[in-house]
């Protein structure tokens, strides 16, 4: 199937955003100087929707193709020749097969949706087309990252959109904390990288050491090719079981990083910095959930190591119930649905840890539907709130915006589990698998069903916790921010000007705490920073909400619908999972769907609708009325758990501290103990040598015609001396 | 009474050195019909038979192996890819001369057919096998030179550089013409390939007389190549004389002078066992002594003259390489080198010549601080000259230092790789602080430099340098492929 023809418009859909990100750089500030503002932002749409209309086209013609065929051996198109040495041969290729155009889809469809949705919540912000440009270079790095044919080509698009995430979380880069979290993001990626490119090695490795034993060099050389080396590599890890479970950890360990599962987790919730559109596209819809398609990519790696896939499943399971425990804490409206993504992203782990990697797919893809959902909702609360983040200050917002509301309550009632919402699908799906079957496994203990009873638990405590925010938001007794007294300030009569800087700075340091390592900043630059926070509040009891924008709104519905039929869609006739894996799994076969014989004689479904049902119940009972006193605005009459999730139990500090504070021994050692002392005698002694002959040549050279014939006449004779006593000593041959 | 047959004549063969030759009496008639007027129109001239010159060699590629003038002319790929490089230097070291000469006063006409004639004679050097042709290609080449040196006739370091220059130079042609004369003695030809067949035959009188005029021979171009002992000219040459001047002389008599080596190495190649210990000495000695003594200059021309004094070394060891195993090293790298060689050398020149403003010149590091302000541009490209003079990826001079270090340990000559190594070390500092006298030591207080629009000819050499070299790194296949041709 090669260089099929009729699969090559796949180039368009890569290049529309690419030239997109070209339009915005180059020519951005330019055409918003001489259209306006509405055309730049236009221009950064069209490019997103053109690609997903041509992906629309391509999955048409892909869902024509034979079921096997299209999901297993996929189109590969080539574009060029790009890495060529000795017998490796890596061209710029990208596949085309079920799972990348199903993550094409998303990351093009719900793309589109945040971009047109961007383009009104970013109207008033001073660097409009640098957003979108970053914004375009995003989709066509996370385009690479799933298309691409070889995992040279994941990782090229595995570091852009870390790239991008950094930019765009540092978007209001003048501000310290915003910074400050961008550079986490990166650094924390970094780790994970480190977990990839080694596991990406060993893989390189052993296919190297091997590639004769299974004849794939045939295929000239393209032996990292997905098409080449994925039928074969089952075999190759077989008989190397240490070797295997060694690269599907390192894989793990990267993709813990990009979808921020503990320990790696910490740099999602500061992400939120970022504004909200970037929130919700990268850090919940499409980037967080590369680490899924990785495994799903690589699956037969996870396939043929049990003790991997149980390390992935308690992982998972253990960042979903964490996570969802610190959400409990939140009171930023954005960190609360940070949580919970990193906790529904533990629950796509523990799916393909059980080994149903198709249902962690399923949830990437319902996730995606309603996490963007909720994310952009809470956009447009925060954007009619004034910028406020806080959910202390919202309440009976519901008859002030009544479509955000709306769509908001249905991205809830999906990921609390309603029976019906797409979310209650995939989710039933994990547990299901999770409890039914027994691959991920340690000597023997069967860990996927320990993580499936975990899994219905956080589930309960999603539906709790979202209740939590969506009650506190829209219902209670009072309007909260009635109660907040106008500051009186002088530069700013208008309560959306310059608010990026104004009250972002607010909140970020409120959640950050001074920059106490003096890691990014010297106390002297600190002190010199501007104490903005301390100006104004823009939210006070004059504040009346609005609605927003048609070109906010209109995302919102179309994410809601998705939300609310997207999982019965996919679910029905197992529609899903034929698309992705029609032939069930190459070594697991058809995995148990259903558990049976759960104790208490119910089915799985009644179960998680308990769970669910309960939850609700919960959040009901305690924030119908609003913000119960024990969480109100003094925090030290807070619950001692209620603290300690506020603070993520104590681990984001302590992993800075001993990062930043054990970094900075360390490096002082190095400095102090080995460069001063060991490296500089080294080289100043050497430099010292050298210098002192350098001058002895130099005195020599003293300029003298007579000085200089002498020593070419001294040379020369030397030469002929030498070459006379070689001749007569017959050293000659 | 005598009667030589008349010589055939292939003027294919002899085409560039004629166009050459030619171009320099058209720029001579120019300047005679309009002095005093700008030279505009002879650097036109100039520059436009340079390049014929350069489409004549290249278009002889596909040619066969020939020869003429009773075997004294030759044309092989060797020879031609030679006049190749002579032909860029000359090139790149015209594209800045006006603007510097402008600045330093001293825009003589003059300068321009004798820069041409002084290429004709490198071109004669690297296109025969007969010893007095090589001889006389070298002196056309040095006599030249020595005016140009002495061409600043106000500043008595050009005088100095100038008289220096035709006292050594001198002594070393003799030393070279009484080679010759032994050689002859020997084997009672002028044509180096006499050697290769005299030396098996000769009996102990005969090969003392073979060995003495190798050495004397060597001892010549020894000195024309800068290599320890014979280099300390150098420094006080290329210092004293103008700056364009310095840079043809590093770039173009240094590619005939190694040419004509190489030629004179293949007919003495039966006695290598008795030359190759000498020569890896003083191959040593050369990248050492250059590096040592640079590291405590102070002034970036002297640096510019250790550091080729250096370079010859190391080109040194790529053709020992060749000769100690000629069936796996081909003159492929020497070529390559060369050619970054040239690029990054008169690059170098070039940026350092602006220097020159109002007749005066300052290359003393101190006098070239804050640099970057008067030309950011050609001050960034010296970063890439500067990173190729000392070896870093992604430039030519990387590709070339590597190429001669495989070709060192292909042919065993593990000593000479390891010195190569350990000389490419030394020679980061020197050159760093060329950049960052030019860069870091700003001006201070009231001293300010003023940013002067630079010449289009000074661009143009940048650009095309510093394009150039890192161009032949990125396609290093496809350009020796170009050198020496299909194998």
């Amino acid at each position: 199937m090669e260089g099929n023809q009729s699969f090559n418009l796949i180039w368009l859909v890569l290049g529309f955003p690419l030239f997109g990100f070209l339009i915005q750089s180059l020519l951005g500030k330019r055409i918003e100087k001489a259209f306006g503002r509405r055309v730049a932002g236009f221009l950064a749409v069209i490019p997103i929707v053109a690609a997903f209309g041509v992906a629309v086209l391509l999955t048409k013609q892909l869902a024509g193709m034979d079921a096997t065929q299209r999901a297993e051996v996929g189109v590969v198109q080539t574009l060029f020749s790009w890495i060529k040495i000795a017998s490796i041969n890596i061209p710029f290729e990208v596949r085309i097969d079920t799972l990348s155009m199903t993550m094409v889809l998303i990351i093009t469809g719900i793309g589109s949706l945040i971009h047109l949705y961007a383009t009104g919540y970013m109207a008033e912000e001073k660097d409009y087309t640098r957003f979108f440009t970053y914004l375009n270079l995003f989709i066509a790095a996370m385009l690479i990252l799933v298309l691409g044919n070889n995992l040279a080509l994941l990782f090229i698009g595995w570091e852009g959109v870390g790239v991008c995430s950094y930019l765009l979380i540092g978007f209001w880069y003048k501000d310290l904390a915003n910074s400050r979290a961008a550079n986490k993001a990166f650094i924390v990626n970094r780790i994970g990288d480190v977990g990839l490119t080694v596991g990406m090695f060993l893989l390189v490795v052993l296919l190297a050491g091997n590639k004769d034993k299974l004849g794939i060099d045939g295929a000239s050389g393209r032996w990292l090719s997905y098409d080449v080396m994925l039928p074969h590599l089952g075999e190759l890890l077989k008989g190397n079981p240490g070797m295997t479970t060694a690269i599907a950890l390192c894989l793990f360990v990267g993709a813990c990083g990009k979808s921020a599962q503990f320990p790696l987790y910490l740099w999602l919730p500061d992400a939120m910095a970022g504004p909200t559109p970037v929130s919700a596209l990268i850090h919940a819809a499409t980037m967080v959930t590369s680490g899924i398609v990785l495994l799903n990519r690589m699956n037969i790696v996870f396939q043929m190591s049990p003790v991997a896939s149980a390390i992935v499943c308690i992982v998972g399971a253990f960042t979903a119930l964490f996570a969802a425990l610190i959400a409990f804490g939140q009171t930023d409206i954005k960190k609360v649905l940070a949580y919970s993504t990193v906790s529904q992203l533990g629950f796509m782990f523990m799916a393909c840890g059980a080994g149903a990697y198709w249902v962690g797919m399923f949830h990437v893809t319902t996730h995606a539907f309603f996490k963007a959902l909720l994310f952009l909702g809470s956009g447009a609360v925060i954007h009619a709130m004034a910028h406020n983040q806080d959910m202390r200050n919202y309440g009976k917002l519901f008859k002030y915006i009544p479509i955000t509301a709306v769509t908001m309550f249905i991205g809830y009632f999906a990921i609390a589990g309603i029976p019906g919402l797409s979310g209650f699908f995939s989710k039933e799906a994990i547990l299901g698998y999770a409890l039914a079957n027994d691959h991920a496994q340690i000597s023997g203990v069967n860990f996927s069903y320990i993580v499936g009873w975990v899994g219905l638990g956080v589930a309960m405590l999603t539906a709790f916790y979202m209740t939590r925010m969506t009650l506190l938001t829209f219902n209670g007794k009072t309007e909260q921010w009635r109660s907040i007294e106008p500051h009186h300030h002088d530069e700013h009569d208008h309560a959306h000007d310059d608010h990026g800087h104004h009250d972002h700075a607010h909140h970020a340091h409120e959640d950050h705490g001074p920059d106490e390592h003096g890691f990014f900043y010297t106390d002297e630059e600190l002190a010199a920073q501007p104490h903005e926070h301390e100006h104004h509040h823009d939210l006070d009891k004059n504040h009346t909400p609005h609605e927003v924008p048609v070109s906010m709104w209109v995302p919102l519905v179309v994410l809601g619908v998705l939300s609310a039929g997207g999982g019965y869609v996919l679910a029905n006739n197992h529609l899903f999972e034929h698309w992705l894996y029609p032939n069930g799994l190459s070594v697991l076969k058809e995995l148990e769907e259903h558990p049976h014989h759960l104790p208490g004689g119910l089915s799985l479904m009644a179960y998680s609708i308990i769970a669910a049902g309960l939850g609700i119940v919960f959040g009901a009972i305690i924030y119908f009325r609003g913000l119960p006193k024990k969480e109100g605005w003094d925090e030290s009459k807070w619950s001692p758990f209620r603290r300690a999730a506020r603070d993520q139990f104590g681990y984001d500090n302590a992993m800075v501290s001993a990062s930043v504070d054990g970094g900075r021994d360390l490096a002082t050692f190095s400095w102090r103990g080995l460069d001063a002392t060991v490296i500089d005698g080294a080289v100043n002694g050497s430099g010292w040598l050298a210098t002192g002959i350098g001058k002895v040549l130099g005195w020599l050279q003293n300029g003298f015609i007579r000085a200089y014939a002498a020593g070419m006449l001294l040379g020369g004779v030397a030469i002929l001396g030498y070459l006379a006593y070689a001749l007569f000593t017959g050293v000659k041959k | 009474m005598f009667n030589f047959p008349a010589p055939t004549i292939d003027w294919v063969i002899i085409a560039p050195t004629m166009i050459v030759s030619i171009t320099g009496l058209l720029a001579l008639c120019l300047e005679m019909i309009w002095p005093k007027r700008d030279n505009t129109w002879i650097i036109g001239v100039s520059l436009v038979g340079l390049i014929m010159a350069a489409v004549s060699v290249v278009a002889q590629f596909s040619y066969p192996e020939a020869t003429t003038f009773s075997d004294t002319v030759i044309r092989d790929r060797f020879a031609l890819v030679m006049q190749l490089l002579l032909i860029v230097a000359a090139f790149c070291s015209l594209l800045f001369s006006e603007s510097y000469l402008r600045d330093k006063r001293i825009s003589y006409g003059e300068f321009y057919p004798i820069i041409l004639w002084s290429l004709v004679g490198g071109m004669v050097m690297v296109t025969t096998r007969n010893m007095l042709l090589m001889f006389l290609g070298i002196e056309i080449l040095s006599i030249a030179l020595y005016v140009l040196a002495g061409l600043s006739r106000s500043e008595s370091k050009s005088e100095e550089s100038a008289l220096k220059y035709f006292l050594l130079g001198s002594f070393a042609s003799g030393f070279l013409l009484y080679g010759v004369a032994l050689l002859y003695g020997a084997t009672g030809s002028l044509d180096i390939s006499a050697i290769a067949s005299a030396w098996p035959r000769a009996d102990l009188m005969h090969q003392t007389l073979l060995v003495f005029g190798f050495g004397m021979v060597f001892v010549g171009l020894g000195f024309k190549s800068a290599f320890v002992p014979f280099h300390q000219w150098t420094p006080d040459v290329y210092q004293g004389a103008p700056t364009n001047v310095s840079a043809f002389m590093a770039a173009g008599s240094k590619i005939g002078a190694l040419a004509a080596l190489w030629r004179f190495l293949e007919g003495a190649e039966g006695m290598k066992a008795i030359w190759m210990p000498a020569l890896t000495v003083v191959a040593i000695l050369t990248m050492t002594a250059g590096n040592l003594a640079a590291l405590v200059q102070k002034d970036a021309k002297r640096v510019l003259g250790y550091s080729s004094i250096s370079h010859a070394g190391y080109i040194l060891v790529g053709i020992l390489a060749h000769f100690a195993a000629p069936d796996k090293v081909g003159f492929g790298s020497l070529a390559y080198y060369l050619l970054s060689y040239t690029l990054m050398t008169v690059g170098a020149f070039a940026v350092v010549s602006l220097g020159a403003n109002k007749g005066k010149e300052g290359t003393k590091f101190e006098e070239l601080r804050g640099l970057w302000r008067r030309s950011p541009f050609a001050v960034a490209c010296l970063i890439v000259f500067v990173a190729s003079l000392i070896g870093i990826p992604l430039t030519s001079g990387f590709a070339g230092k590597f190429m001669i270090f495989g070709d060192a340990l292909k042919a065993n000559l593990t000593v000479l790789a390891i010195a190569l190594a350990i000389n490419s070390i030394l020679s980061v500092a020197y050159y760093l602080q060329m950049i960052k006298a030019m860069f870091v030591d700003d001006v201070e207080g009231d001293e300010v430099i003023e940013k002067r629009p630079v010449s289009l000819g000074m661009t143009t050499v940048c650009a095309l340098c510093a394009g150039g070299i890192v161009a032949a790194f990125i396609f290093t296949p496809v350009v020796i492929e170009f050198l020496v041709g299909k194998s």
